[in-house]
């Protein structure tokens, strides 16, 4: 479903942030990143995407393949169209309700006719607990209310594999639980999720495997029994006694 | 010398029947100077090379000297060199030099408000596949124009204002007709009071709509 080989990306002030990373996730995969502040976790997410343009290496996202050296910009467009994000600071369309925040990319994207994007939209918040609201801009909304609309959004465009870029990082502590469980419903479903977070124990309930990354390569790679539960890498483990206490 | 008042309401209705001038000398600026600003604005939002830089130094340069000696160096130096601006009616070039120089102003602004629309919101519309192009008239342009519009109107304010200049040039405008008045009467303490008072009135019923509009923007979402 998601193939990346070679991947590196070196900043503009020669900071190397991904180090020939290579990951393929397969169809129906739950795969959390953990990893300390700075190890290139968002960046990995990102390009996925493309929103962050990778030095070297070559992605292929669901039938979509962009080798970094010579990448057109229809190449990125038709590979941003295999995935759908969710933000950490949700990233709603301001000046649209939840439910044209939705219906947004249906109708731009997909050019689908405005009842049919209505139909699914209505479909989707009703999914994330969000249809009474469907007529709420994201300005009288709450952070946890905006990012369940950002989850029904990204499902809009039905993706291959929906990334979560730290979904719950930005949010006050009582309305983490809505997103998880948002999150979790999604899991069940058998969707293809890579999510970046820091909440250690969702990834151990949620996720089917886990990446660690550290320095910018991917230090391991297994179940969450194997990583969470009896982590054999030194960093790891330092990382796991650091954030749990 | 005595204020005579009833000079000053004798003379007051002719200064303010110049008004008309005043105000289309201000309409056309403000549509020009609107033109001109989005054109600006555009080009420094998508950084457009070569002419980006250029822009840079064109929009310092008129915001940084004062709009009087632009238009005296327009009017009377520059028609040296340039048959079209020696033949050119004042009021032309008053409007000219009002739209060249209120167009940095209303450039910067544009700028600023298309660069108020939040990184996270491109983002998420470019990651949905969203092209270059609806991105910018499907997000960005319907929340920089709520957030322009109020100084925006503020430029057009300041637009009215400067259209006084255009008496530098013999143009009988509110400030020019007065100039006149006062010349043959010598009653320039009256003269003089009218004009402001009929920039002020202006002025503020302009703040007035200015104050809805503004209101209005903040109301939608």
């Amino acid at each position: 479903m998601v193939e990346v080989t070679n991947l590196s990306k070196t900043f503009d002030n020669a900071t190397e942030v991904l180090k020939d990373i290579n990951l393929r996730v397969r169809k129906n995969e739950v795969v959390a990143i953990l990893g300390p502040s700075g190890t290139g976790k968002s960046t990995l997410l990102r390009c996925l995407n493309y929103l962050c343009e990778p030095t070297t290496g070559i992605i292929r996202v669901g039938d979509v393949t962009v080798d970094a050296k010579s990448h057109t910009k229809q190449q990125v467009r038709a590979l941003r169209k295999q995935s759908a994000m969710v933000f950490q600071n949700y990233n709603l369309f301001k000046n649209k309700t939840a439910k044209e925040n939705v219906m947004e990319a249906l109708v731009t994207v997909q050019g689908k006719s405005r009842a049919e994007a209505e139909e699914i939209a209505i479909r989707l918040l009703r999914k994330v607990g969000m249809e009474e609201r469907k007529d709420f801009y994201p300005s009288k909304m709450s952070g946890g209310q905006q990012q369940r609309v950002g989850i029904a959004r990204a499902l809009a465009v039905n993706p291959d594999v929906l990334l979560f870029d730290e979904p719950t990082s930005a949010l006050d502590p009582e309305l983490v639980g809505e997103v998880l469980s948002t999150i979790k419903q999604l899991a069940e479903e058998d969707s293809t999720m890579i999510l970046v977070t820091h909440e250690i124990r969702f990834a151990r309930n949620v996720a089917t495997r886990i990446l660690f990354m550290d320095g910018g390569r991917i230090a391991a790679d297994g179940t969450p029994e194997e990583i969470i539960d009896h982590p054999e890498n030194p960093r790891l483990q330092q990382f796991l006694n650091f954030v749990s206490k | 010398m005595n204020f005579s008042w009833a000079y000053f309401f004798e003379t007051l209705p002719y200064i303010a029947s110049k008004l008309n001038v005043t105000l289309s000398l201000t309409a056309i600026s403000a549509v020009f100077s609107l033109l001109i600003g989005l054109v600006f604005a555009l080009i420094s939002y998508y950084e457009v090379k070569g002419l980006h830089q250029l822009l840079k130094v064109w929009s310092s340069f008129m915001r940084g000297t004062p709009a009087a000696a632009q238009m005296f160096f327009f009017y009377y130096g520059m028609a040296n060199i340039s048959a079209i601006i020696l033949n050119m009616s004042p009021v032309v070039a008053v409007a000219v030099i009002m739209s060249l120089n209120m167009g940095a102003f209303v450039g910067e602004t544009i700028r600023g408000s298309l660069l108020s629309v939040d990184e996270g919101q491109r983002e998420a519309a470019m990651s949905l596949g969203m092209s270059g192009f609806q991105m910018t008239t499907r997000i960005v342009i319907p929340q920089a124009i709520r957030v322009a519009l109020p100084p925006l109107f503020n430029d057009i304010i300041n637009l009215f204002k400067m259209s006084s200049l255009a008496f530098l040039v013999g143009v009988r405008d509110v400030m020019g007709s007065a100039k006149i008045e006062g010349a043959h009467t010598f009653r320039f303490f009256e003269c003089y009071a009218c004009v402001m008072l009929i920039y002020w009135i202006f002025t503020l019923c302009l703040t007035a709509v200015q104050k809805r509009l503004e209101k209005r923007c903040n109301a939608i979402y």
